[in-house]
C-alpha cells in the first residue's frame, strides 16, 4: 500500500496535476503521525501509511495558507471523507478542485480507537484513487452509541456531577475547536464580544457555555473523527456530547453526517412532518 | 453620550390602578444614561405626546422609552412623534406595562416590582438600537396579470383604467377562463357570455393592456418592483400579424374528431381552431398533435387556402423578458377528475358513480356546455350517449368534496348553488322533465343565494333528497341511481337519464410549479397561501406578489371579481409612489466574517439570502459570502440564529439589543 | 418577591412577536391573571432564538425558561417556526446528555387568540418551578471558580 500511495503521489506531483499533497509523517514508528505537506515529488517518500495515522487532515483544506498552496491531494481515511461530504455541502470546497486518495482502513490506533469498533467506511467511498483493500470490512454495528447509551444510565444528577468534574478541567485551550475539520469560521462565535455571548473564562460557567455551544454547532455535522477527543490535553470525553446530538440527528431525522452527499443538511431545513412531543 | 428618556403612562387607571406608576419612573431614572424619567396619565394623548416631544428637544435625548400599553398598540404612534422632533423612530421602544402587567397582577407590590424589571429591560435594549432609514425599492410601473379568467380579466382592467401597464399571460388560446364556457350565471341567471365578453373584448383592445395567450410563465427573477419575467409563448403556427380570422382555415382542416377543450370533451374541434367564437384573440392555432402536416408531413391545406399567408408551420416557442413591478396571481381552478385513473392516491376517484364509464354521467362543467346556446349541442340539452332528451336528470353534490377519504376535506362553496342554477336551466328546457338533487347540506350564504335554490325548489319542482348516492349502475339505457333520504329515513332509487357530478374544485394544474418560482406558499391542497387568512388575504408572504380568485381557494364570480379588484387596489397602491420603502428591520451580514457556509440562505423562508462574491479590483476572488437582499428580507431573523459565526444580525432585534435585555434581569 | 421565605421563581420567556405575544396581550385584554414571575423578551420570529439565549438566561438565574411561539403553520414568516422546532429537537439530546434538567425547558406554541392557554401555561410552570425550587445545580456551574 505504502508504495502505490508514493507512486500515486509521485506522479501527481509530477504532472502538476497538484501543487501539494497533504498527507502523512511520522518521525519513528509507533508514535503518532503528524500532518505533512509534500510540494516535491521527491518527498513523498516522507508519507507513511499505518495504524498510527489517527488524523484528520482534512481540517487543512478550509486554512488560507493551504489554499494558497496550490490545488491539494489529500490522504484520507474513510472517516476523514466523510468530512469532505459535509465540507461541500457547506460550500467550503469545490470537489474538482482535489484529488482525494483514500487509504482502505481496519482500524487506527492500538487497541482499535472507539470509534474504529463501530466503523462502516473501512473502505473510502468518493476517493479518486483508492488505496488498499479491507478484507472482511466490518458492517456497520448498532456500537456506534454504544458509549453514549451506557452513559445515559446514569441519574440526571449523576450525569450532571459527571460533566461538572470533568469540564472543570478545561482551560480553554481550544484545542478541539483547532484540529476541528468543521470548524472552519473566520471568526469563531467565543471570539466575538459585541455581546459577548459565551463567556471565555477557564471557569465552570465558561466552560459550559463553550462546550454546549461547540457541540451544537455541530450538530448534524459532526461526522464523528473523535480528534478532538484525542487532541483534548484535559481527557475530557467530549465524544460524549457529539454523539448525544449526532444520536438525535439519527433518531428524529434518519441522518448521519458525511454519508449521503445528495441529502440536504438537517440544520437549514425542516419537515412538517417533525415529531414534536414535548411541545405543548 | 447616551441620553435617554422614559416616559412611564399611567393610562387612567388601567396601568395606575396596579403599578406604582412613579415609583417605576423614580427607579428608573437612577439607571445610568437615563437622562429623565417622567409619568403620565396618558402618554398617547396629544399633551403626552408632547411632553415626549419637548424632552427630545431639552433633554437632547438620543433614545426614547415608553412604558405603557402593548408596542402592537401605540409604537407607530410614538415613533412618529419622535420623528416630527427630529429623532430617528427607530430609537423609540416600548415596555409593555399594560397587557403584560397592570392587567393581569393584582398585587401591586409585585407589579411594580415586574414593570420595573420591564421597563429596565427596554432601557438595555434601546441603549443598543441603531438609528435606522426606510429601506427604499424603485418600482417598475408594470404589472403582470397570470391568468386570463374573470378574476385575471377584472385586475388587469383595474389596473390598466388606472394608467399603468398591464401584462396579460394566459395558458389557454383565448382568454375567458372558465366563466366563458358557462351558461347562465347565478343568482341572476345571467347569461355568462354576455356579460363577460365585452370585458375581453375591452382586454383586447386596451391600449396598456399586452395579451399574451398561449403563454406561459416560464421564470421570474428580481423582486418586489424589480422582477424580470421570462415568458414562454408556445408556438401557434399562425402568425398573428398577418391573420384576419376569416375562418377559411379552420373551416377546411381535415382532421374533426379532437375533443374539444373548450366543451370539456362533450364537442369535437379541428386541428386548427379558435375555441370559440367570440374568443380574444380571435385568431387561432394548431394542436400539433392534431395537424396531419405536423405529425405526417401531409395536408397543409390551411396553408394553401390562406388568402394573407398566415399560416407558418416552421414556428417556434418563443421567449420574452418583460420588466415587471408587481405580479397578480389569478390562475382559477379546475374539477376534480373523477374518473377511476387518478394521479395520486390520495385522491382515488368515485368509479361509483361510473364516471367515464358511463357515457351519461358528467360533470358539472361538462353539463354547463350542454345547457349553453353556443355549445355543442346548441343548447338542446341532450343525453351524450344517444342525443335524446333525458326526461329525468340526477345531480349530485359534493362528488369529492369534504370527503377525508377520497376526495379534499374543503366544501367547494359554489356547487350547492350552481345544482340548484342546473336544476332550473333543465326544467326551463324540458317543461315536463324531473330533476333530482342528492345533497348533504345546501351552503347558500351570499345575496339572493338562498331565495335562489328556494326558487329552484319551489318554482320548479326540483326533487332534493338529503343523502349521499351509493351507486350508479346502467340497466336498458336508463342509470339506475341509489341513494339515501335521511330526512324521511328511506332508500331512494331514482332512474335517470342523465347523471351530474359536482366535482370538487381544485386549483389548475401546474400552479405549485408555478408558485415555487414565485417563492409563494401553497397548502397541501394547491391553492396559494395568503399572508393573513382574515386580514391579508390577497398579499401573499412574497412581496409583491398577490392572489386573487379561485386559485387562493374555492369561490364564485362576485368573490372572484371583488378580490380582482382588491389585487389591483393593492397593485396601485404599489405604483403610487415613487419608490416602495419598506421597514429596515432587516437582516444583514458581516461579509469579513461570513465563512459563506449558507447556512443562512437554505433556511431563509424569503431565498432573500443569495451567494455573493467579493473580488478585488483587478477581479480576483478574495471571498464569497452571503448577502442578505434588503428587498425580500422579512426580518424574521431565522439566518441569525442558525449561523454558526454569528456573521449575520438582525436590525430592531440585535444580538446586543437580546443579550442586553437577558442580561438586565440579573 | 413575596417577603416570606417562599420560593419565587424567576422565568424568562422567550416569545414571537406575532403570535405568542398577542396571545399574551389578549389574555391581558381578557384580565386573566396569572403569576408575576415571568418577564417575556419579545422577538420577531421563534425561528430567531439561538439555544444561547436559553443557556444566558439560566446562566442569569434564570429557574425557569420557556420558548413559544406560532403554531406550526401558522408561522407569520411561513417557516421560521419550523427551523426552529428543528434546532428544538437536537438540542433536548445534547441537554440530557448533559444532565441539565429538562424540566425547567418548555416550549410551546400560543397563538394570538389562545389568552387562556397563555395564563395556563405561565400558571402552571410557576407552580412547577415552585415544586422544582431554585436551580441551584446551575447556579453552581456559574460560580467562579
Amino acid at each position: 500500500m505504502l508504495n502505490q500511495l508514493h507512486e500515486t503521489c509521485r506522479k501527481l506531483l509530477e504532472d502538476g496535476t497538484v501543487q501539494v499533497v497533504i498527507g502523512y509523517g511520522q518521525s519513528s514508528p509507533d508514535t503518532p503521525a503528524y500532518p505533512i505537506f509534500v510540494t516535491r515529488p521527491e518527498d513523498v517518500q516522507q508519507l507513511v501509511w499505518n495504524n498510527q495515522c489517527f488524523g484528520n487532515l482534512t481540517t487543512y483544506l478550509t486554512r488560507k495558507e493551504v489554499r494558497a498552496m496550490g490545488k491539494p491531494a489529500i490522504v484520507v481515511k474513510g472517516c476523514d471523507e466523510k468530512t469532505l461530504v459535509v465540507l461541500e455541502k457547506e460550500s467550503q470546497i469545490d470537489r474538482s478542485q482535489i484529488v482525494v486518495i483514500g487509504m482502505a482502513c481496519s482500524a487506527v490506533g492500538n487497541p482499535p480507537l472507539a470509534k474504529c469498533q463501530a466503523c462502516e467506511v473501512h473502505m473510502p467511498r468518493f476517493a479518486d484513487a483508492t488505496i488498499g483493500q479491507v478484507e472482511n470490512p466490518a458492517s456497520e454495528t448498532d456500537g456506534r452509541y454504544a458509549d453514549l447509551e451506557a452513559f445515559l444510565q446514569k441519574t440526571p444528577a449523576d450525569r450532571m456531577a459527571y460533566w461538572m468534574n470533568e469540564l472543570d478541567r478545561c482551560v480553554k485551550c481550544y484545542a478541539c475547536r483547532q484540529v476541528c475539520p468543521l470548524c472552519y469560521c473566520e471568526t469563531c462565535i467565543v471570539d466575538k464580544n459585541r455581546p459577548q455571548r459565551i463567556d471565555t473564562s477557564p471557569t465552570l460557567k465558561g466552560n459550559y457555555a463553550w462546550h454546549i455551544t461547540r457541540a451544537f454547532h455541530l450538530a448534524a455535522r459532526c461526522v464523528g473523527c473523535d480528534e478532538c477527543t484525542r487532541a483534548c490535553p484535559a481527557g475530557i470525553d467530549l465524544r460524549l456530547l457529539n454523539l448525544s446530538v449526532a444520536k438525535a440527528a439519527e433518531t428524529d431525522f434518519g441522518f448521519r453526517a458525511g454519508m449521503d452527499p445528495e441529502v440536504e443538511p438537517v440544520v437549514g431545513s425542516y419537515s412538517e412532518q417533525d415529531k414534536e412531543g414535548f411541545i405543548r | 453620550m447616551a441620553r435617554i428618556g422614559v416616559f412611564t403612562c399611567w393610562c387612567g387607571e388601567n396601568i395606575a390602578r396596579n403599578v406604582d406608576v412613579e415609583k417605576v419612573a423614580e427607579a428608573i431614572g437612577k439607571l445610568p444614561h437615563v437622562r429623565c424619567s417622567v409619568a403620565y396619565k396618558y402618554m398617547c394623548s396629544d399633551p403626552g405626546q408632547a411632553i415626549m416631544r419637548e424632552k427630545i428637544v431639552s433633554e437632547g435625548l438620543t433614545g426614547v422609552v415608553v412604558a405603557s400599553c402593548s408596542p402592537h398598540m401605540h409604537l407607530k404612534t410614538f415613533r412618529k412623534a419622535a420623528e416630527s422632533e427630529g429623532l430617528n423612530p427607530y430609537v423609540v421602544e416600548m415596555a409593555n406595562i399594560r397587557e403584560h402587567c397592570s392587567w393581569v397582577h393584582h398585587n401591586k407590590e409585585d407589579a411594580t416590582r415586574k414593570a420595573i424589571d420591564l421597563v429596565r429591560m427596554s432601557v438595555a435594549k434601546v441603549l443598543r438600537n441603531h438609528a435606522l432609514d426606510p429601506i427604499r425599492v424603485p418600482v417598475t410601473k408594470r404589472a403582470l396579470v397570470i391568468g386570463g379568467g374573470v378574476a385575471g380579466i377584472q385586475a388587469a382592467l383595474d389596473i390598466a383604467d388606472a394608467g399603468h401597464e398591464v401584462v396579460l399571460v394566459e395558458r389557454d388560446p383565448s382568454i375567458g377562463g372558465k366563466m366563458a364556457g358557462l351558461s347562465e350565471t347565478f343568482p341572476t341567471l345571467d347569461c355568462s357570455q354576455c356579460i363577460l365578453t365585452p370585458r375581453m373584448v375591452d382586454v383586447g383592445q386596451h391600449p396598456n393592456i399586452k395579451l399574451h395567450t398561449y403563454s406561459e410563465v416560464e421564470a421570474v427573477d428580481g423582486y418586489l418592483g424589480n422582477f424580470k419575467v421570462t415568458i414562454r409563448k408556445k408556438a401557434r403556427y399562425v402568425d398573428m400579424d398577418k391573420c384576419t380570422g376569416c375562418g377559411i382555415c379552420w373551416n377546411a382542416c381535415p382532421s374533426k374528431k379532437n375533443l374539444s377543450e373548450f366543451d370539456f370533451g362533450m364537442g369535437t374541434r379541428k386541428a386548427i381552431y379558435v375555441p370559440f367564437p367570440q374568443a380574444v384573440p380571435a385568431r387561432p392555432v394548431i394542436d400539433a398533435n392534431a395537424c396531419i402536416k405536423l405529425t405526417k408531413d401531409k395536408c397543409g391545406l390551411c396553408e394553401k387556402k390562406c388568402p394573407a399567408g398566415a399560416i407558418n408551420f416552421d414556428d417556434q416557442d418563443e421567449l420574452i423578458t418583460e420588466e415587471i413591478g408587481a405580479v397578480v396571481v389569478a390562475t382559477g381552478y379546475k374539477l376534480y377528475d373523477i374518473g377511476k385513473e387518478q394521479q395520486n392516491d390520495k385522491l382515488a376517484g368515485y368509479g361509483e358513480y361510473g364516471y367515464g364509464k358511463y357515457k351519461d354521467v358528467i360533470d358539472s362543467l361538462q353539463f354547463e356546455r350542454i345547457v349553453s346556446a353556443s355549445g355543442p349541442t346548441v343548447g338542446e340539452i341532450q343525453r351524450p350517449s344517444d342525443g335524446k332528451e333525458p326526461k329525468s336528470v340526477v345531480f349530485i353534490s359534493c362528488v369529492g368534496s369534504r370527503d377525508n377519504a377520497k376526495g379534499v376535506s374543503y366544501c367547494s362553496k359554489i356547487c350547492c348553488m350552481y345544482n340548484a342554477k342546473h336544476t332550473m336551466l333543465y326544467k326551463h328546457k324540458v317543461h315536463d322533465g324531473q330533476a333530482h338533487v342528492f345533497y348533504m347540506d345546501i351552503r347558500a350564504g351570499g345575496k339572493n343565494y338562498d331565495e335562489f335554490v328556494r326558487r329552484a325548489i319551489e318554482q320548479d319542482g326540483a326533487q332534493y333528497h338529503r343523502g349521499r348516492v351509493s351507486k350508479i349502475t346502467e340497466e336498458n339505457g336508463k342509470l339506475i341511481v341509489r341513494g339515501v333520504d335521511t330526512l324521511a329515513g328511506v332508500p331512494v332509487t331514482v332512474e335517470a337519464d342523465l347523471v351530474v357530478l359536482a366535482a370538487a374544485m381544485r386549483p389548475a394544474d401546474g400552479v405549485e410549479q408555478l408558485a415555487q418560482k414565485l417563492n409563494v406558499g401553497y397548502d397541501e391542497f394547491g391553492f396559494l397561501s395568503e399572508s393573513h387568512p382574515k386580514l391579508r388575504p390577497i398579499e401573499t408572504n412574497a412581496a409583491g406578489v398577490f392572489v386573487c380568485g379561485a386559485c387562493q381557494g374555492p369561490k364564485d364570480i362576485p368573490e372572484s371579481v371583488a378580490q380582482a379588484s382588491a389585487a389591483a387596489g393593492k397593485v396601485m397602491m404599489m405604483f403610487s409612489r415613487k419608490e416602495l420603502t419598506r421597514e429596515p428591520e432587516v437582516a444583514c451580514v458581516n461579509e469579513q466574517n461570513c465563512a459563506a457556509c449558507f447556512a443562512c440562505a437554505r433556511a431563509c423562508p424569503f431565498n432573500a439570502i443569495e451567494q455573493a462574491e467579493i473580488r478585488d479590483r483587478n477581479g480576483n476572488l478574495v471571498k464569497r459570502t452571503a448577502r442578505v437582499n434588503p428587498g425580500l428580507c422579512m426580518g424574521c431573523g431565522t439566518c441569525v440564529a442558525i449561523c454558526p459565526s454569528k456573521s449575520v444580525d438582525l436590525e430592531g432585534f440585535t444580538e446586543q439589543q437580546i443579550y442586553a435585555q437577558v442580561e438586565s434581569l440579573v | 418577591m413575596s417577603d416570606n421565605n417562599e420560593f419565587e421563581p424567576k422565568i424568562i420567556a422567550y416569545v414571537c412577536n406575532w403570535c405568542t405575544y398577542l396571545g399574551a396581550d389578549l389574555a391581558g385584554t381578557n384580565r386573566l391573571e396569572y403569576p408575576t414571575n415571568v418577564r417575556i423578551i419579545r422577538l420577531p420570529c421563534t425561528g430567531r432564538i439561538d439555544f444561547n439565549l436559553i443557556v444566558k438566561a439560566f446562566e442569569m438565574g434564570a429557574d425557569t425558561v420557556l420558548v413559544s411561539g406560532c403554531h406550526p403553520g401558522d408561522c407569520h414568516y411561513t417557516s421560521g417556526n419550523y427551523h426552529a422546532r428543528r434546532r428544538w429537537m437536537l438540542f433536548r439530546g445534547l441537554l440530557d446528555t448533559m444532565g441539565i434538567d429538562m424540566e425547567r425547558i418548555h416550549f410551546t406554541w400560543i397563538s394570538a387568540a389562545e389568552g387562556a392557554k397563555f395564563q395556563k401555561v405561565i400558571t402552571e410552570i410557576t407552580e412547577k418551578t415552585k415544586q422544582l425550587g431554585p436551580y441551584e445545580a446551575y447556579r453552581k456551574v456559574c460560580k467562579v471558580s
